[in-house]
């Protein structure tokens, strides 16, 4: 018995010391296997952490639109001596006299004489660059101008209209963060014409267009006005932010120099933020870099300035032939306050250097590139906007804002444009060369009613006789409105549908119905080349480059994606 | 012309100047500059917390925001996760409330 009970203790004992044993080793195990587990989460969090770094959408975000427009365009012209029609008929009567031998007026030259009499006069204008130039070859040339009066081509006052002109226009947007801080922005923009791969349905069909700024397409106005469907560079800039952990910010590219503020209400975009420009002085597509500065300043929210620069023509390499400078813009901005129901924006600009004609190819002048440099042009501009949300049941939004040109003309004047300056003479005659200050005063409003997801929009603004900017990429057919030297009032209705937004939370479609009423009361809006000539006093005797148009009107309507 | 520039650069720098010296530091402020995390609006809509990614150190820093105009950035979605940020906070009762909030500047 006593054996047993030493033996079954003995057994007891030694169980019971291997049971520890036993659940050590099961314990040892499950360890093992928890932090084999442990070990796999750890590495399933890294891959995915990795995978999320790398995936595009953390990096690049890609957005556009796409607008079909149809515009119905009413104009009222002026009766004008046309010049290109002139010249033209000129030399088609000289030739076609010469070859069909018709017989010489009394005391005039051959034909073959006068043919030759018309080149050199043209030839030897273009050598003329010079105010006094300008008035010495006038006073040298007296026949031929008297003789070149005799074919004169006057265009009696009509009625310009296209009911139905349609465009396509699609846009891409490019948002690329490829490092901490750094980003590239990037809009490429088609825009054509129903049934055209050319500018020919806003610029007058080859016909002498309407406004400076339509004459044709150029480096400033591409990818904002209809001409084929290949997609123009609209904008590409790369922007260092947080410059050396300071509130400073660095960008250099094709500027987002356009559709700025308050263009936006009416073109439906979002508020463009520090991008941008106030589009009654700027909505140019420039080539040039912005240096910024968003100090944290409590009592000033969303205070940012910055310097901006563009080139607005590169004038290659100099030569005995080429003198010409590049033309260049610097512009300074203030922003004191920027919060939704508050922006006040305080802006300079000026441009040098500044172009009698820009490059462009297939005008109804031909292919036109700068001959000469006029002088500088000076703005000044102010204005405020703002946004209050819940005003009855929608927000309202309303702007004010006013501008001040100042042309410095140097003593060059246009050869091409007859001896025009800036904002100086009228064709074949010059004007001693002085400073002209012009005014514009823009003001608008928009509510948003959220029930049903409808704006209601109206915009006025007043261009003096002398207000001159740098608009052509303003989304207007018959020329940039805030460039109008006279007044022009627009109303639009915009209608979103109330649908769910799936490729970003700024997706939006919506139709857009607006007309516009211009009414010009001087010539020469948007074109700094050549003295503006009162609408009422204009003669038909009067030479112009440009038709004069005394009224416009465009009804349009849209639909658009915004994606 | 040279006089012009003149006074424009003269201008530039009395802006700038100004800018300088309107901007106070609080001591007890706290600057991060960040990316933002995550973004939780409260249900009643009037604060939000908001978790930032810190450039310098990669900590997440959680802060709290109640100002209306960055809710109504939050609740627009013109303020998104992913977004960088310029943020001061002070330290109260042991929360990060948000005293300045803005996206990066930059164009």
């Amino acid at each position: 018995m006593k054996r047993f009970i030493r033996n079954a203790a003995a057994a007891s004992l030694l169980l019971g010391m291997a049971l520890p044993v036993s659940a050590m080793a099961a314990d040892q195990d499950l360890d093992q296997k928890v932090d084999s587990l442990a070990k796999e989460v750890e590495g399933i969090k890294r891959d995915a952490a990795q995978a999320k770094r790398k995936s595009l959408g953390q990096w690049l975000e890609i957005g556009g639109d796409y607008r079909f427009r149809m515009d119905g365009l009413w104009g009222q012209t002026a009766a004008f001596t046309d010049v290109t029609k002139t010249f033209a008929n000129t030399e088609q009567t000289l030739q076609s006299n010469f070859f069909n031998s018709a017989p010489v007026p009394p005391g005039f030259p051959s034909w073959q004489n006068q043919i030759g009499g018309l080149m050199n006069f043209s030839n030897n204008m273009k050598q003329v660059s010079s105010f006094s130039g300008a008035q010495t070859f006038l006073a040298n040339n007296q026949q031929m101008l008297q003789g070149i009066g005799n074919f004169a081509v006057q265009v009696p006052a009509y009625k310009p209209e296209n009911e139905t002109l349609n465009t396509n226009r699609f846009g891409i947007n490019l948002h690329a963060k490829p490092i901490q801080d750094v980003t590239v922005n990037a809009r490429l923009v088609g825009y054509k014409t129903f049934g055209s791969q050319d500018d020919s349905a806003f610029s007058n069909n080859g016909n002498t267009a309407f406004f400076g700024d339509r004459v044709g397409v150029f480096d400033g106005s591409i990818g904002h006005v209809p001409t084929s469907s290949l997609l123009d560079i609209d904008r590409a800039y790369a922007t260092w932010s947080n410059v050396l952990g300071q509130p400073l910010w660095f960008s250099l590219g094709r500027r987002p120099s356009n559709n700025g503020i308050p263009s936006n209400l009416r073109l439906n975009n979002e508020r463009p933020g520090n991008a941008g420009t106030p589009a009654m002085m700027i909505d140019y597509a420039f080539d040039g870099g912005t240096i910024g500065w968003a100090p944290d300043i409590d009592a000033l929210p969303g205070a940012y300035a910055k310097i901006c620069y563009g080139r607005g023509f590169e004038s290659g390499f100099s030569s005995p032939t080429n003198s010409l400078k590049d033309t260049e813009f610097l512009g300074i901005a203030v922003i004191p306050v920027d919060t939704d129901p508050l922006r006040v924006w305080l802006q300079w600009n000026k441009g040098w250097n500044v172009f009698d004609f820009p490059v462009m190819k297939n005008t109804a002048f031909g292919d036109t590139a700068p001959a000469v440099e006029l002088g500088s042009i000076e703005q000044w501009g102010a204005g405020s906007m703002s946004t209050l949300k819940n005003v009855g049941p929608g927000s309202l939004n309303f702007f004010a804002e006013t501008g001040l040109s100042i042309t410095h003309p140097n003593d060059n004047v246009s050869a091409n444009a007859g001896f025009q300056g800036l904002l100086t003479g009228t064709f074949f005659n010059p004007e001693a060369p002085s400073d002209k200050t012009g005014w514009s005063v823009n003001l608008g409003t928009r509510y948003d009613y959220t029930p049903t997801a409808t704006k209601f929009g109206f915009e006025f603004n007043h261009g003096s006789k002398n207000w001159i900017t740098f608009a052509p990429a303003a989304d207007d057919l018959w020329t940039s409105k805030l460039g109008t030297r006279g007044n022009v009032y627009e109303g639009y209705i915009i209608q979103e549908l109330k649908l769910q937004p799936i490729s970003s939370y700024t997706s939006k479609v919506f139709f857009r119905l607006g007309y516009q009423y211009y009414d010009f009361e001087y010539t020469n809006s948007n074109n700094w080349v050549g003295a503006p000539v009162k609408i009422a006093d204009i003669k038909p005797t009067d030479m112009m480059l440009l038709t004069p148009v005394k009224t416009a009107q465009d009804l349009y309507a849209t639909f658009e994606v915004h994606f | 012309m040279k006089r012009a520039a003149s006074v424009m650069v003269a201008v530039a720098f009395l802006v700038f100047g100004f800018f300088a010296v309107s901007s106070i530091a609080h001591a007890d402020e706290i600057k991060v500059v960040g990316v933002i995390t995550k973004i939780e609006v409260a249900k009643d809509g009037k604060s939000a917390t908001v978790t930032l990614k810190d450039n310098e150190t990669g900590n997440p820093v959680a802060v709290n925001v109640t100002d209306d105009l960055t809710l109504d950035k939050f609740n627009d979605h013109r303020i998104l996760e992913g977004d960088g940020i310029r943020c001061k906070y002070e330290v109260i009762n042991g929360k990060n409330e948000s005293k300045f909030f803005k996206k990066t500047a930059g164009c």
